[in-house]
């Protein structure tokens, strides 16, 4: 008995001289560090919880009554915007149904700079390629306009290439959130972060099958684990996450642990970018939001978290089935859906979306936009602000330019095969840029012919010369001394510049030792263009075409009028703009809108514009250039199916080294160059190598064409002329009248002294001046 | 020697009038043969708005084409913007109808009033200068125009 006093008398004094407190000082070293989590876990989850990359659109696609549309490229279009096909009447956002006359689809909610459009079902109507009809399917109303939501082009993504859509937990509806506890965590709202449960069925569960088949973890320590823990398998890791999914319990709502949660877990792979949160997940697998989702796919998504890619209905749809009917039975088990429900859900087949796979879309055009976002912002945080970029981009226009500039080139490559070389850093080139004239919207731009093989952007950052396409400035010059009645000398001549000689030739040889001046640009001919430009003199010139915006170096140089300088092709299609613009230069324009993740903008650019010539002269330069189409260099143009009126200009430098074709109409302005990045000869003309990618290109787009022309100023008058002698044509005498047009204050005041007796005359009146002198 | 002097001035005069007058009949007959200048078409060869997609025919009540229609939609959106002193938006809708339909002047007048909104007083006479050349057939938008010139005059000082 004294001994077993002593025994526990030995006892108490070892537990309160050692074992007490060294307990209580484990338990102060663990209270210690779950404060020190707790503030580690406070910064994480107080500041930005995950960098969100930041979305490049297009513009928006308008539609109406009586448009022509590209049925391909439409079609094409309403696929990557997510629409699907279904078998009938579409009843939900985002389901379409086609036939060779009409479309129906159920248009998706967006939202837009300032607004937002909720999603109805429509009926386009077509015939043949022209949209007859635009009709609300719930109203039955008819629409005169239509407009599609823009297209996601591009993300900037941060290192780890996350996707990802946060979601409130307000929008998720409690049949996910339950099909999510049934596949991860069923006691999810009654443990305090550890499921002793779980854990040991886990166990029981691994031991009966001798292989891991269930894991213990809660949704808290999962969390735990993915937001804060590297993914290796310690003892120490697993107690630190054991800490952690403590004090994240102490430190918040259940409903907040569940919302970072679903924002957080990865739910799949879309090539190279990982597709995080269920809000991603939900339009990734089946293209609508999350609070769209059916049970079914609810059910389907809650089982992709083990193992995302494994049970992807991208990868097996029957294994995705199987393991999506196993949550279904747990929701059942856990009274969380009736009977009913269980049974309609089981047998339904998995339909996924589908995705397309994914490339860099118009990515010169988005090395572009890059170069003027990065002023604005730092890489960091267009990786992780969660930005929305507007654009001006048309995709249906880019992917129309991109495969008439491939389609070109691998012609040319065939009809001549010493343009073919094997090395795809040495290959054939050429560029595109379309743009609105009067608003300076670009629409697409391609660069180069393959992205991949060169990223150099042809139309951003190549300076060549721009050979006969820049003698529309000359001529635009000339119209302050000149008509385009007005005869020019085609005669070869000699010309000194510092000291050398410069005999400049024409393209081919001509017997007309005149011409008026709406020939000479038509048929670009050399010679009366440099005479054209030595009357009207080289530093007039400049003077003009400074106005235009060319940041490249222009001298006082005679070929300067044969366009010898370099030019960016950028800017030498921004040139041509205030042609079809009432003599407005407009500011190349491809960044339209940022948004921050709330939809509030933090950055707007309009439309920017400034006159660099008078409306009158921009008509007339219209009509010159349309003379270039009717009966000049271009007139190719109307056997490659361009039946409406187009204004443009061909060019080709010494030795065939760049071809060139610049054309417009009121709506769109294209700029088609080709060559080679080392300057070899391409041994051909811009009517033969550059005008049919232009033709190509328009006929892919009958959105863009009107068929109507510019109107005309009232500064300009219309005068029947002489085509000889380029004076006023007198009614039966001179064989050959044409309508011109002229400046108003620039008329031919004298009619035809070359016809019909007008000389003697003329010396008759005078000889009765002189008398009376 | 007066009288004959006077005779010599009288005889002269005689020999003038008789030469203007043989000049001029002369002149008479020949201008009859004279050549005849040629008169233009009239205006609206090729190149006019009727083609330009604004409107569809040219009989007494015109009918705008579906572009037309579908532009004067989004250039209805840009006045309520401008209504509701949302320039920036009113911009940026109005920007479309101009891509949709670069022949309406109404366009160009609302962009130059939004500018006017944002004191860009460049901007704005620039909208206002193409207002009036799509505008100057009709007199009453003609006349908003002059006014807003005013306007974005009197914002200039």
């Amino acid at each position: 008995m004294t001994k077993n006093k002593r025994s526990i008398n030995i006892f108490f004094k070892r537990l309160f001289k050692w074992y007490l407190p060294t307990v209580a000082l484990i338990c102060g070293i663990m209270l210690l560090y779950c404060w020190y989590l707790s503030i580690q876990i406070d910064k994480r989850f107080s500041g930005r919880r995950w960098s969100i990359p930041s979305k490049v659109y297009s513009d928006t696609t308008i539609l109406y009554p009586g448009q022509k549309t590209n049925r391909t490229l439409f079609n094409e279009k309403l696929r990557r915007l997510g629409y699907r096909e279904v078998a009938h009447k579409p009843v939900n956002k985002g389901e379409l149904n086609q036939s060779a006359s009409f479309i129906q689809f159920y248009l998706h909610d967006f939202i837009v700079p300032s607004r937002y459009k909720e999603g109805v079902p429509v009926e386009i109507r077509f015939d043949e390629n022209r949209i007859e009809s635009i009709t609300n399917l719930n109203t039955g109303q008819a629409l005169p306009i239509l407009e599609l939501e823009p297209e996601e082009v591009m993300l900037f993504f941060g290192p780890h290439r996350e996707r990802r859509q946060l979601v409130s937990i307000d929008q998720v509806p409690q049949h996910v959130i339950y099909a999510v506890l049934a596949a991860e965590d069923r006691r999810f709202y009654t443990h305090k972060g550890l499921d002793p449960k779980g854990i040991l069925r886990a166990i029981y569960t691994n031991l009966r099958h001798a292989s891991i088949r269930q894991g213990g973890s809660t949704i808290t320590q999962q969390l735990a684990k993915n937001y804060f823990l590297t993914p290796k398998r310690t003892f120490i890791r697993k107690l630190k996450e054991l800490f952690m999914s403590l004090t994240i319990e102490v430190m918040y709502e259940k409903n907040e642990i569940l919302e970072i949660y679903l924002n957080e877990i990865y739910l799949g792979q879309k090539a190279s970018e990982a597709i995080n949160g269920i809000g991603e997940a939900s339009f990734f697998y089946f293209g609508r939001p999350v609070s769209n989702l059916s049970l079914a796919e609810s059910a389907t998504l809650a089982g992709l978290i083990r193992g995302p890619n494994h049970y992807s209905p991208y990868i097996d749809k029957n294994r995705c089935q199987k393991r999506r009917n196993k949550v279904l039975n747990a929701m059942y088990e856990q009274g969380w859906i009736s009977d009913e429900e269980l049974k309609v859900a089981l047998p339904l087949p998995v339909e996924a979306v589908g995705f397309g796979s994914y490339g860099k879309k118009a990515p010169y055009f988005m090395d572009y936009l890059s170069e003027q976002l990065t002023l604005l912002y730092s890489p960091k945080d267009l990786s992780s602000l969660g930005l929305s970029i507007y654009t001006t981009l048309d995709t249906q226009v880019q992917m129309a330019a991109e495969n008439a500039l491939i389609k070109g080139l691998d012609s040319l490559e065939k009809s001549n095969p010493k343009l073919y070389r094997t090395d795809p850093q040495k290959q054939l080139q050429g560029a595109v840029i379309v743009m609105q004239p009067k608003t300076g919207y670009v629409l697409a731009m391609v660069g180069g012919r393959n992205y991949s093989a060169s990223q150099f952007n042809r139309i951003t950052q190549a300076r060549r010369q721009p050979g006969s396409a820049f003698k529309p400035l000359v001529y635009l010059s000339g119209l302050d001394k000149f008509t385009p009645a007005s005869i020019l000398s085609n005669e070869s001549r000699i010309y000194e510049i510092d000291g050398k000689e410069w005999m400049p030739q024409n393209y081919a040889p001509m017997t007309e030792e005149h011409v008026r001046m709406r020939t000479a640009l038509a048929r670009s001919i050399n010679l009366a263009t440099v005479d054209l430009a030595m009357q009207v003199g080289i530093d007039h010139i400049i003077s003009t075409v400074s106005k235009f915006g060319f940041s490249t170096p222009l001298k006082p140089y005679p070929s300067l009028a044969l366009g010898s300088f370099e030019v960016i092709p950028l800017e030498l299609a921004r040139a041509y703009c205030p042609f079809a613009a009432d003599g407005v230069l407009s500011f190349p324009l491809a960044l339209k809108e940022v948004l921050d993740e709330n939809d509030v903008v933090m950055e707007r650019r309009h439309m920017s514009i400034k006159q660099v010539t008078t409306p009158e002269k921009a008509f007339i330069m219209s009509s010159l250039l349309q003379s270039v189409v009717e009966n000049g260099t271009a007139s190719s143009l109307k056997d490659m199916g361009i039946t409406f009126p187009v204004a443009a200009k061909t060019g080709t430098t010494n030795d065939y080294r760049d071809a060139w074709f610049v054309g417009y109409t009121p709506d769109i302005l294209a700029l088609i160059w080709v060559g080679f990045d080392d300057g070899a000869p391409i041994y051909t003309s811009g009517s033969k190598a550059a005008l049919p990618i232009w033709a190509g290109l328009m006929n892919a787009l009958p959105q863009y064409v009107s068929g109507g022309w510019f109107r005309m100023p009232p500064g300009v008058v219309k005068r029947v002329v002489c085509s000889e002698s380029g004076q006023l044509a007198v009614e039966d005498w001179c064989p050959h009248p044409i309508e011109e047009y002229f400046l108003a204050d620039h008329v031919p005041a004298d009619y035809c002294r070359i016809h019909g007796g007008g000389d003697s005359f003329g010396r008759i009146i005078d000889g009765v001046k002189d008398f009376f002198n | 020697m007066e009288g004959s002097l006077m005779g010599l001035k009288i005889f002269l005069i005689r020999v003038k009038m008789v030469i203007v007058t043989c000049i001029f009949g002369f002149s008479v007959v020949l201008s009859g043969c004279a050549p005849t200048i040629m008169k233009s078409s009239p205006e609206g060869y090729r190149g006019t708005s009727q083609e330009a997609g604004e409107f569809e025919d040219n009989t007494e009540k015109p009918v705008l084409s579906p572009r037309a229609l579908a532009a004067l939609q989004l250039t209805e959106q840009g006045r309520m913007f401008l209504e509701k002193n949302q320039p920036d938006n009113a911009i940026g809708i109005l920007e479309r109808a101009l891509n949709l339909n670069p022949n309406n002047g109404r366009n160009y007048y609302y962009l130059a009033e939004a500018w006017l909104m944002k004191w860009n007083i460049g901007q704005a006479t620039e909208f206002n200068r193409l207002a009036e050349i799509y505008l100057k057939d009709d007199s009453e938008w003609l006349n908003r125009v002059i006014l807003q010139r005013k306007r974005i005059k009197e914002q200039s000082q």
